[in-house]
């Protein structure tokens, strides 16, 4: 069996646990406290619960922009890209923020901080790893000794289950949208199902988790189209899914900007994974002479 | 490593990559989309493919490294299929130590 390398730790910071989980064959945890002084003053700066922070008093009138640091201008400058680009369906100026102004780019913050995460443990030399932020994930290279990561879809009806997993190697970024209670949102008057389509989740993979969750929640907020709108987006791809645990996809692989690449499988297709093939046969990969 | 032709199926133009090792021999075969030619979503399930929740994993089995869904708090992630499997992973790295 081979040995596990790496290191795994969980950081409770922006209101989530997030969990980054490094496979490289590395002695300690470089790189872990830039990750988590990061996280943490992304947290500070960005927050819309913590009146201090710059977003806040942006948002409340106390500063303007000429008065925040350029990372608060270009999160903004992106909120607005990504604005413009839903045609609204997602906005973070226009909705009620904690804070009580109308400034809330948390939806994006998240995913681009994670993101910056997973740059700042690759410029600390590592290459196998994984960043998951309350659901929504970076990954980098694979999981040694497996050779791709496989992310599991999570099921509407149940949380302890999957219903899709999609297996990634080099960059991916996933990023899924969803309300795992039936009839939660706004009830549809010509279908009686939820608002849109009656899809209990929406996935969204690229290459930068930023994009992913913002395109997410725009396309979850869409509905009915909402996938449709994913496949006519350059470089990313989607997975819908239904209350009865029905797939609707973009595609079934994909390869995003930056090198990695995709595929979906349904479990079933797990027990056919040659890692745990080898494992439960006690061979070794690959052809022997 | 060798690209073959593009054909269409209902996901749109795929392309099968084929890998040889040294000797000539097939070790795997790859699906590859081509990017710039993409049809609209399609659902897949239908009498081809299994109704997918007969078949969802669980925890237990579940052969997966991390998992997606809708945004949970600190508070939910114990109670967490992601915390399990972090606790699996912490686990197989203490005892290594």
């Amino acid at each position: 069996v081979p040995t596990p390398t790496g290191y795994h730790h969980v950081e409770d910071v922006m209101g989530m646990a997030i969990s980054i989980d490094v496979h490289d064959d590395v002695t300690g945890t470089p790189g872990l406290d830039e990750v988590i002084t990061w996280l943490h003053h992304v947290d500070a700066t960005f927050s819309p619960y913590r009146l201090d922070s710059a977003v806040s008093r942006l948002g409340l009138g106390e500063l303007t922009l000429d008065e925040v640091d350029t990372e608060v201008a270009e999160v903004l400058i992106a909120c607005e890209r990504l604005r413009v680009e839903t045609g609204g369906a997602f906005d973070a100026f226009s909705v009620p923020a904690p804070n009580g102004s109308h400034l809330d780019p948390s939806g994006y913050v998240k995913g681009w901080a994670v993101q910056r995460a997973a740059d700042l443990l690759e410029a600390a030399g590592l290459r196998d790893l994984c960043i998951n932020a309350g659901g929504d994930i970076v990954v980098r290279g694979g999981p040694r000794p497996d050779p791709a990561w496989r992310v599991g879809l999570r099921s509407p009806s149940d949380p302890n289950r999957v219903v899709a997993v999609i297996e990634a190697t080099g960059g991916l970024a996933v990023a899924t949208s969803a309300t795992y209670e039936r009839g939660a949102h706004i009830v549809d008057p010509r279908t009686g199902q939820p608002a849109g389509s009656g899809l209990a989740s929406l996935t969204v993979l690229g290459a930068d988790l930023g994009v992913v969750d913002a395109y997410a929640t725009a396309a979850f907020v869409v509905g009915d189209g909402g996938l449709d709108w994913v496949a006519d987006r350059p470089d990313v791809d989607g997975v819908a899914i239904d209350w009865e645990g029905h797939l609707q996809v973009t595609a079934s692989c994909g390869a995003v900007p930056g090198g990695g690449r995709w595929r979906l499988l349904r479990p079933a297709d797990l027990d056919m994974a040659p890692s745990r093939r080898g494992q439960e046969h006690g061979e070794t990969r690959g052809r022997h002479p | 490593v060798v690209d073959g032709a593009v054909y269409q199926n209902r996901w749109g133009n795929v392309q099968v990559e084929a890998t040889f090792d040294a000797s000539g021999s097939l070790v795997a075969v790859d699906a590859i989309q081509t990017p710039d030619d993409r049809s609209k979503s399609v659902w897949i399930n239908d009498q081809a493919v299994p109704r997918l929740d007969a078949e969802a994993l669980q925890v237990q089995s579940a052969d997966i490294h991390t998992v997606s869904g809708a945004t949970y708090t600190s508070t939910d992630y114990r109670r967490s299929l992601q915390s399990a499997i972090d606790a699996a992973r912490d686990a197989q790295l203490t005892n290594l130590a």
